[in-house]
């Protein structure tokens, strides 16, 4: 008791301490979200929406130290014809990045236009966040949006012609960094955004997508594969008339990783997925949470998520479909999915529906369970190795939530990438 | 017994008027055939003759037995007699089918103001019925057409309409799905249901039902009208030689 | 099973039973309120009404201490607010704790010397307590009593039970079933043994409030292998105004037994609301067997949310041996808030819970409830099935938790929880808390939202059935798989209860 009072004081002095790193367009914002990180204090253990994950070192005052892995593999997107923007520990690389110039769209860096007064990303910057902090509070985005010194803004008017792909690089073992991202899709558009990498040695990231009537917002990233990395980040979208988000994360490997993604449908007609594919080995916990709020008429959305745990690997899904009154004709899904493979993993899920509108289909399922022995048996039959049949069956499993990926060329990719994983887990 | 006069109906949700103007009066113990393209109208006039929501009745008039049904609920007009056998029957999970028979006989014949059918007197009626349409105990203990095939539906609607004793039954292309067998034993099931004091419109997209059920007059529908009327003759015209020849010599 | 195929198995035997229920018609059916003369103890809430309550029962020493400890413990506990209810704050020095009618002041010997208004409100709620008979000493007419099934009731109004049939032709199975406070008196050892052993007093914070101010309900015992002979009942009435009613029911099914308990409860209508708070206990020893089923039916509250009862009840069956199965089906159709997790602690290997509910919240009702399946034994199966049902301004809230331990190797769950929605000012909600800590085992969870589905409400009306009907037979297809986990006599009740709840909720 004597502890968690500590503990709670300790980490007011801390919020009451803080100090706002710009002046400038994004002042206002910044000022607000301190004001609320404040009052809403940091997530502890006993708090509901942390249930499953322990938010301790992720608000610790000092980022606990991951020790950069070498690895002579490329970037997951590396290949891919796009803009590349690279941070390293935080900190943009021009020289690893591409001219930051797209036709189509803006393209600027936060600390760059940081003491501008005016600035198209003001409605959006720490908007769509305090928007997402209910009816749940989320106050690692509120110091995310406080605290941030740069990240990506990128105003689409039309569709350019690849995707930017930012690509995150560890080096330094203490190092902590808080990025923020605004995407800004306007109407008829059509953007891809990619993300890669471990980025720090604990990375808060926050990114805001606000999607105008008919735009197109694919999302893809690659979380990781460095094992002593924690990992916040919080996804906040709303989406116009007719508009779609697609959004797939692969995660693998990192101590500990909390995805939120917090989804607004305003516009009629709209359309959203979320997707997660993740492979976790000995000491990794995994969460993905995720709030939808249908606020339209006939709006879809899909949750899929898929995660394969072994050696006490844990996996967690929080997620929720919040269905409004006026919310006629909503079509919710959710499915959320664990392959056990061994004794010593978990996985730990609440997935929610609320809902006030009384013309929806809404549903939600989920499983958890061992690999199929029969299935198994099949494969070592016909004189596949039983790692070699495992492997198989976990990508067959993960399959469903690769499936959302919209683009080929990337679904492919991130497939690869996991084949490789697994095939190196293998050796 | 029934009777269409000019009438105009559209969907409710957007502006596209369907039937255009249909006149039809089927007499008590006459069997009328629909045939026509797709698209024509034919289900439609099926639905607003029933009551369904989604459609609007923008003119004319519809008499049972000289009754207006059209500003009658589908349970009213179901009550007045009107029977519709649906093409696409649908399924009810849960609820058995006798459950489902019993509360609809009995719904019936309290809106009538008649006595109920006891338990045991509806088991009775049902199990002959059931046996002549080859219904057995099971499918009558299954939840409603779930899980039933094609055929097990379709003779399911015809077993409804012998239970229900109505005096107009409509049936939407109850053909649809069904082999030569399965046709057959539907068909005897209608054929003996005929007498003096039931008319039927029988709607299908192919001569073949008719040879088992003998119309005694086949109208030609064509975008929301009816455009010919002629005998038994005229739904084999249309099997040979298709609707073409008949839409050209209207137009 | 269907009503009808009911009256095709019981051929007109039932015919009079069919029809008695048929008749349920029109609101709620039991909102009237039985004249008597009551005995109360002091409004409010303190150690001396907890003391006053012991002492009423003539309980011992050790009793009134666990008592003490409770109420003691409870001052320090706050009311939880993570369910999804709201209701105005209750003052819980506004109640009165304990009402008897005064002519229970000398517990009567049999059934016979209860007071005849008693009887008389017990057989208009179709619950006959056939004493007359019982003891004209006729063989066999305690079966006959109650149709062609034996059912031994024990009766609890308000704050004590009125009395218990059937006990002699149960004691000579072996079975000893009886209230709450004679249990205390007449078989201490196993009351010690067992109460507060799977609820403990510190449970939550109405388990706690029960576990001071219980004042009877009913106590059960099934000795190694027996089958008991009968299905057994307890018939909870309120009627008494600002009076809570906290019973505690305890049943334990030794080595290899088997026991079907039913459990009904109705109350006045009334503006005020009232408070409910009951703890039920199971205790399943090896290889035996508890079926427990409830038809709740409180009064729900008049439209527009005045009155009903505040139902917050802890149950929970403890599954302590192998091969031990608990069932529990619950209708839960009355209350203005309900808030009920009856749950399943599955210790033993291969043991098995089960828990099938409907859950039907019309007009301004609010229900919160669901169940926990907790794995500990190997090879331990659990099943739940959960139909929702939404209408009027209610909000309907499933919650459950399914926990396979690391040691509950090769369970199994399976979890099936679908909500209905009638009309659009209400709200159906799903919260499952998924937790599994192995791999062997096997956990699914599926949950769907839907609205009564317009084409099958087409259909039957044209079939010739009105709104209403319609939709009645629809949800009680929604509802089938649990009705058909009900005994016989409640899933006929339970079909009508359906229908009745939702009256109102078309047109």
């Amino acid at each position: 008791m004597a502890d968690t009072q500590r503990t709670v004081e300790a980490a007011k002095t801390r919020l009451d301490s803080i100090s706002l790193p710009y002046g400038g367009w994004t002042a206002e914002a910044r000022a607000a979200a301190l004001a609320r990180l404040q009052s809403q204090g940091l997530p502890g253990r006993r708090d509901e929406y942390w249930r499953y994950t322990r938010p301790d070192t992720l608000t610790a005052a000092t980022a606990p130290i991951a020790v950069p892995e070498q690895h002579d593999e490329d970037g997951v997107f590396d290949h891919l014809d796009a803009l590349k923007i690279v941070f390293v520990d935080g900190v943009f690389d021009p020289q690893a990045s591409d001219d930051l110039s797209l036709e189509g769209i803006t393209l600027e860096r936060l600390a760059a236009t940081a003491e501008f007064d005016i600035h198209w990303a003001k409605p959006i910057y720490g908007i769509l966040e305090m928007a997402g902090q209910t009816p749940v509070a989320r106050p690692l985005a509120s110091f995310n949006t406080a605290q941030a010194r740069d990240g990506v803004l990128i105003d689409v008017k039309s569709t350019p012609s690849r995707p930017v792909s930012v690509i995150y690089r560890h080096k330094d073992a203490n190092s902590d960094v808080t990025l923020h991202h605004v995407v800004k899709v306007g109407e008829g558009a059509t953007f891809e955004l990619l993300e890669s990498g471990a980025a720090a040695a604990r990375f808060n990231h926050v990114l805001e997508v606000d999607i105008a009537d008919r735009g197109q917002f694919h999302h893809v990233r690659a979380q990781g594969p460095d094992l002593g990395c924690r990992l916040v980040t919080h996804l906040f979208t709303r989406l116009g008339t007719e508009s779609v988000f697609k959004s797939f994360t692969l995660g693998a490997n990192g101590l500990l990783t909390r995805n939120e993604c917090v989804i607004e449908l305003t516009g009629d007609d709209a359309v959203a997925h979320v997707a997660g594919a993740a492979i976790g080995d000995g000491d990794f916990h995994h969460d993905d949470t995720v709030f939808i709020t249908h606020d339209a008429l006939r709006c879809e959305s899909r949750q899929v998520f898929k995660k394969v745990l072994r050696n006490g690997a844990v996996g967690v899904f929080q997620g929720k479909i919040l269905v409004k009154k006026d919310a006629q004709k909503t079509d919710g899904y959710q499915i959320s999915q664990s392959l056990l493979l061994d004794g010593d993993s978990q996985f730990l899920a609440k997935p929610e529906l609320e809902i006030y509108a009384d013309d929806v289909v809404c549903s939600h399922g989920s499983t958890s369970g061992a690999i199929d022995e029969d299935a198994l048996f099949y494969l070592r039959a016909r004189g596949v190795p039983v790692d070699v049949a495992t492997d198989l069956l976990t990508l067959a499993f993960l399959a469903e939530a690769l499936h959302e990926i919209e683009s080929d060329s990337l679904s492919s990719a991130v497939g690869e990438r996991l084949e490789a994983w697994l095939a190196q887990r293998r050796s | 017994m029934l009777e269409i006069k000019d009438l105009k109906a559209s969907l409710a949700d957007e502006d596209k008027q369907i039937l255009k103007g249909v006149n039809l009066t089927v007499e008590a113990g006459k069997v009328h055939a629909i045939m026509g393209p797709n698209g024509s109208g034919k289900s439609t006039l099926s639905y607003v003759l029933s009551g369904k929501d989604g459609y609007e009745v923008t003119g004319g008039s519809v008499a049972l037995d000289g009754k207006d049904i059209l500003e009658m609920e589908p349970e009213e007009r179901a009550a007045e007699g009107l029977f519709l056998a649906f093409q696409y029957p649908i399924e009810i999970p849960g609820v058995g089918n006798m459950v489902f028979m019993r509360t609809a006989v009995n719904a019936q014949r309290k809106a009538r103001g008649e006595d109920e059918m006891s338990a045991t007197e509806f088991l009775k009626v049902v199990r002959a019925r059931a046996k002549t349409l080859k219904i057995d105990a099971d499918m009558l203990k299954r939840p409603v057409n779930v899980g039933f095939s094609g055929g097990e539906k379709k003779r399911n609607e015809i077993l409804q309409m012998a239970m229900l004793e109505p005096k107009m039954c409509i049936l939407d292309e109850t053909d649809s799905g069904l082999d030569v067998d399965a046709m057959k034993l539907v068909a005897e099931g209608v054929n003996a249901l005929r007498d003096e004091g039931r008319a039927f419109l029988v709607i299908t997209h192919y001569q073949r039902l008719l040879d088992h059920i003998k119309p005694d007059l086949v109208h030609i529908m064509a975008d929301g009208r009816i455009i010919k009327t002629g005998g038994p003759e005229l739904a084999l015209e249309v099997e040979q030689n298709g609707y073409a020849d008949i839409l050209a010599e209207v137009a | 099973m269907t009503a009808l195929d009911e009256v095709i198995v019981k051929d007109g035997v039932d015919q009079e039973t069919v029809d008695a229920v048929r008749e349920v018609g029109g609101a709620y059916k039991y909102g009237w309120e039985t004249e008597i003369e009551m005995e109360y103890a002091p409004k409010g809430l303190n150690e001396d009404i907890v003391r006053l309550i012991s002492d009423k029962n003539e309980e011992p020493e050790w009793m009134t201490e666990w008592r003490l400890a409770a109420f003691a413990r409870w001052k320090k506990l706050s009311e939880p607010k993570w369910a999804m209810v709201s209701y105005p704050e209750i003052d819980f020095q506004d109640q009165y704790y304990y009402a008897r009618p005064k002519s229970m002041e000398q517990k009567p010997k049999s059934l016979d010397e209860v007071d005849p208004k008693l009887l008389e409100t017990y057989a208009k709620l179709g619950i006959p307590l056939k004493e007359q008979m019982l003891l004209a000493g006729v063989e066999g007419a305690e079966a006959e009593a109650v149709g062609n099934r034996k059912v031994a009731v024990d009766a609890v109004f308000d704050s004590v039970s009125v009395g218990t049939t059937f006990q002699a032709e149960l004691r000579k199975a072996g079975v000893i079933f009886c209230s709450m406070s004679e249990a205390i008196k007449e078989h201490p050892e196993l009351v010690r043994k067992y109460l507060g052993t799977v609820v403990p007093v510190s449970d939550n914070y109405y388990a706690t409030l029960n576990s001071a101010v219980f004042s009877d309900g009913s106590f059960v015992y099934i000795p190694p292998g027996v089958r008991c002979p009968m299905e057994l009942s307890t018939y909870f009435r309120i009627n008494a105004e600002n009076t809570g009613q906290f019973e505690r029911t305890l049943i334990i099914a030794a080595k290899g037994s088997y026991v079907s308990y039913l459990e009904g409860c109705t109350a006045p209508q009334r503006d005020v609301a009232q408070l409910h708070a009951a703890v039920v206990e199971l205790i399943i020893e090896e290889d035996a067997e508890v079926k427990y089923s409830t038809v709740q039916n409180w009064y729900p509250g008049d439209e527009n949310g005045k009155g009903g009862i505040y139902n917050f009840v802890t149950k929970r069956a403890d599954c302590r041996g192998d091969r031990a199965k608990v069932m529990w089906t619950q209708v839960e159709t009355g209350s203005a808030v309900t808030w009920k997790y009856p749950s399943c602690i599955l210790r033993g290997n291969e043991s098995q819970g089960e828990f099938y509910s409907i859950a039907i919240a019309n007009n301004m009702q609010q229900a919160d409830t669901g169940t926990k399946m907790v794995h500990l034994g190997k090879n331990t199966k659990s099943r739940i099935v959960s139909k929702g049902i939404s209408a009027g301004k209610a909000q309907n809230t499933y919650r459950g938790l399914v926990s396979m331990h690391q040691k509950a190797k090769d369970s199994r769950n399976y979890t099936q929880c679908d909500s209905l929605l009638i009309g659009g000012n209400c709200g159906a909600h799903t919260v499952p808390y998924i937790e599994v800590k192995n791999n062997s085992s096997r956990v699914e969870h599926e949950a769907t939202t839907s609205k009564v589905d317009d084409e099958q409400l087409f259909y039957c009306r044209q079939r010739g059935m009105d709104e209403e009907e319609a939709v009645a037979l629809v949800v009680n297809g929604f509802c089938k798989d649990v009705l058909q986990a009900l005994p016989m006599e409640f899933a006929m009740e339970a079909q009508q209860l359906v229908a009745i709840s939702l009256e109102g909720s078309v047109g």
